[in-house]
């Protein structure tokens, strides 16, 4: 059961007053979806895409990505009464435990697929191509090209620094959700997040060394 | 690494956070330069650049979008517990014999008077769970009977062919009320 909490939030400019605000922004979904499973719809289409992302993101191919986001979704609706809310004042309105519980399964769910196959994911330079402009040619083609080599440069990086890029880029997380995600410090991801970025760069020959 | 170099690491750790923080927030409005801009490593600014620019939310597709939202709506029904264990059976009336109360006409306090030649003159106007949960009618049945049992010293018989009684009366009276057979 969710513990109550709520947060004491000061807006900008408001002297002397303070409003009350929910402080996992999930909390009416998952709690309408704790008393009517079939509420949880709500919370699985808020959270497909970026689940199937990560995913994607994870094994590189489309059929395994579906595959992971299928069990990642049945094991969170199985799973959702231990669900735990453990929001602080301190991750602001926006924070969602809930999407970090998930992502947690998730996780799980794609480490055990990639155990099962052994193989790195492959750079998906066919998504490459969803960011190039498909009127200009010339121009979508060297776009095509930097993505599928940003692509390739994360995919070469190890696991949890790989990891981190992903939910910080392709998720938007803040740096307190991917602690909670990976099980690790705040200090931990950010530094985690600086090296891989490091790695890149020399990888994408933007440190003015040789590739 | 030195303490000095770690320390080093850390500061620019926590600057490309800050930097990566604004970076995100510039698609929801948030500022396009920041104080600590011109202290990042420029060299980590671009990879950062870039990255923000190309690493693109996937989404699936729409046919495996629905198939998924079925198949958890499957999961959820079966997940969903019954409205409540014998809910969803009726309130049958067993009553006591029509014109007598529960007090019973041999001076038993309290005795339910069951007898079957006026059984078709009684009113069931007592109520009784039946019908639902196979255990909640039988445990009904079987608590009937023990009340009978129990408050009725003076019927002929053992323990056992009272028991046995009272449970063929509370039967025929729920047969009277037409909801059990």
């Amino acid at each position: 059961m969710a513990r109550p909490v709520f947060g004491r939030v000061r807006a900008a400019g408001e002297a002397g007053s303070a409003r009350v605000t929910h402080l996992d922004r999930d909390r009416a979904l998952v709690e309408e979806a704790r008393r009517d499973p079939a509420s949880f719809d709500a919370l699985y289409r808020r959270y497909l895409a970026q689940v199937y992302s990560y995913a994607y993101y994870e094994l590189g191919d489309h059929h395994e990505a579906e595959d992971a986001t299928e069990r990642t979704f049945l094991a969170a609706l199985a799973n959702l009464d231990r669900f735990e809310e453990r929001a602080r004042p301190a991750d602001g309105d926006g924070a969602s435990t809930f999407r970090v519980w998930l992502f947690r399964i998730a996780r799980n769910v794609v480490a055990n697929q990639r155990r099962g196959r052994r193989r790195h994911p492959q750079a998906p330079i066919e998504a490459a191509a969803l960011v190039a402009d498909p009127l200009d040619i010339e121009g979508g083609a060297a776009v095509r090209d930097e993505a599928a080599a940003a692509w390739q440069a994360v995919g070469r990086l190890p696991a949890d620094r790989r990891r981190a890029v992903v939910l910080r880029f392709v998720e938007e997380m803040s740096t307190a959700e991917i602690a909670g995600v990976l099980g690790r410090s705040e200090g931990a991801v950010r530094v985690l997040i600086h090296r891989a970025l490091r790695t890149v760069a020399r990888d994408l020959g933007r440190d003015g060394r040789p590739r | 690494m030195t303490l000095f170099e770690r320390e080093g690491s850390e500061v620019e750790a926590l600057l490309t956070d800050r930097y990566l923080e604004r970076v995100l927030a510039r698609a929801t409005g948030g500022p396009s330069s920041g104080p600590v801009d011109a202290l990042l490593n420029p060299v980590l600014r671009d990879a950062a650049d870039q990255l923000r620019r190309d690493l693109v939310r996937v989404h699936p597709s729409f046919r495996f979008e629905e198939r998924l939202a079925s198949r958890l709506a499957e999961a959820a029904a079966a997940l969903r517990m019954p409205t409540a264990v014998g809910a969803e059976g009726g309130v049958v009336p067993i009553g006591v014999l029509g014109g007598a109360s529960l007090e019973g006409d041999d001076g038993d306090d309290g005795a339910y008077m069951f007898d079957d030649g006026e059984l078709d003159r009684r009113e069931l106007n007592r109520p009784l769970l039946i019908g639902g949960a196979l255990t909640s009618a039988a445990i009904s049945l079987a608590g009937a009977a023990w009340v009978a049992w129990r408050t009725r010293p003076a019927r002929r018989g053992s323990a056992m062919v009272r028991a046995a009684r009272a449970v063929r009366e509370a039967r025929l009276a729920a047969v009277h009320a037409g909801r059990l057979d």
